[in-house]
């Protein structure tokens, strides 16, 4: 077993005003690659597809927020192309706001395992979620308000990208470079004041056992 | 990071193409150009949002004032395999 290994980032935060958005990431060279890109988005329009080198991604989730007024989505694509190609988001109709994009390249992961989302929650957000042995876990957010932290696990502040659109976005947090034992790992995602959503999804390492099946929708009941 | 910089025109009559050409990582490039956007596409998005989405406003409305302009909100880790030139001063794009 050993952890997914970090590789480029690309980030994008411009108004695509068309029914498509694109720009250039370069995915290092090497086995088991991964790329995965989180998008969020005024849902004044859908996500249709994404395509990276002309090969179609495949979605992992998109979710409408509809008290922030914003549609999140995460794809991804197994063993992508390598070097420089067109990262390429397709929309129902054009987008006349700013898209918030991220996107990142690993080599020796195992794919994409467990992934949960839950809605604006009152400051600090807190959740969880279940990994195998030397996953890396990354997390997005999405807050009227401006996003102060992201903790991959609880206490431990991460890095992002703060993007707005419209709405304030933090993406690309992910774990330390060690990655999680296996267990349920706790997670926080702070703003300023009022709710802030949490999405998560584990990278896994090279050999790691498959998902348990903890993936979905998360609803809080007030 | 490293900022790409996009050149911003017009795409038939209503839509935006995006070329990227050139680089930085000169914060003082990054933000001039940036302020200029804001202060001229930037503003007229934000001002006819509504308007531009319902089709009452076409973006070729804005274009009649300007040719092109310039935005630098992508970043990557690699400019490798990208074949633009490092800008270092504004007056270069």
């Amino acid at each position: 077993m050993s952890v997914a290994t970090k590789g480029n980032q690309s980030t994008s935060n411009q108004t695509p005003a068309n029914n498509f958005y694109q720009f250039a990431h370069n995915q290092n060279t090497g086995s088991n690659r991964l790329i995965v890109a989180q998008f969020t988005m005024s849902n004044s329009t859908s996500y249709t597809s994404a395509t990276y080198g002309g090969v179609t991604m495949t979605r992992l989730y998109t979710i409408n927020r509809s008290g922030l007024g914003q549609r999140m989505a995460f794809y991804y694509l197994v063993d992508p192309p390598t070097g420089s190609n067109t990262l390429r988001i397709n929309f129902s109709s054009s987008q006349w706001n700013p898209v918030s994009i991220y996107a990142r390249s690993f080599t020796n992961s195992g794919g994409i395992g467990n992934s949960l989302r839950s809605g604006g929650s009152a400051t600090p957000h807190n959740a969880s979620l279940t990994v195998s042995d030397d996953s890396l876990i990354m997390m997005t957010s999405c807050s009227v308000n401006a996003i102060t932290s992201q903790q991959i696990p609880t206490g431990t502040n991460q890095s992002y990208t703060q993007h707005n659109t419209n709405r304030q976005v933090a993406t690309g947090s992910i774990s330390s470079n060690a990655g999680h034992s296996a267990g349920s790992i706790s997670l926080r995602a702070t703003s300023t004041f009022g709710d802030i959503s949490l999405d998560r999804t584990e990278i896994l390492g090279l050999g790691a056992t498959p998902p348990s099946g903890e993936n979905g929708n998360f609803f809080l009941v007030m | 990071m490293i900022t790409i910089i996009s050149k911003i025109e017009l795409e038939g009559t209503d839509s935006l193409k995006y070329t990227d050409i050139g680089h930085t990582e000169d914060v003082d490039v990054i933000n001039q150009i940036n302020e200029d956007y804001d202060a001229s596409l930037g503003s007229f998005l934000g001002k006819n949002k509504t308007k531009l989405e319902i089709g009452l406003v076409l973006l070729s409305a804005f274009f009649n004032n300007y040719e092109y302009v310039h935005e630098a909100r992508t970043q990557v880790t690699t400019v490798e395999g990208l074949d633009f030139p490092k800008i270092t001063n504004v007056n270069q794009i």
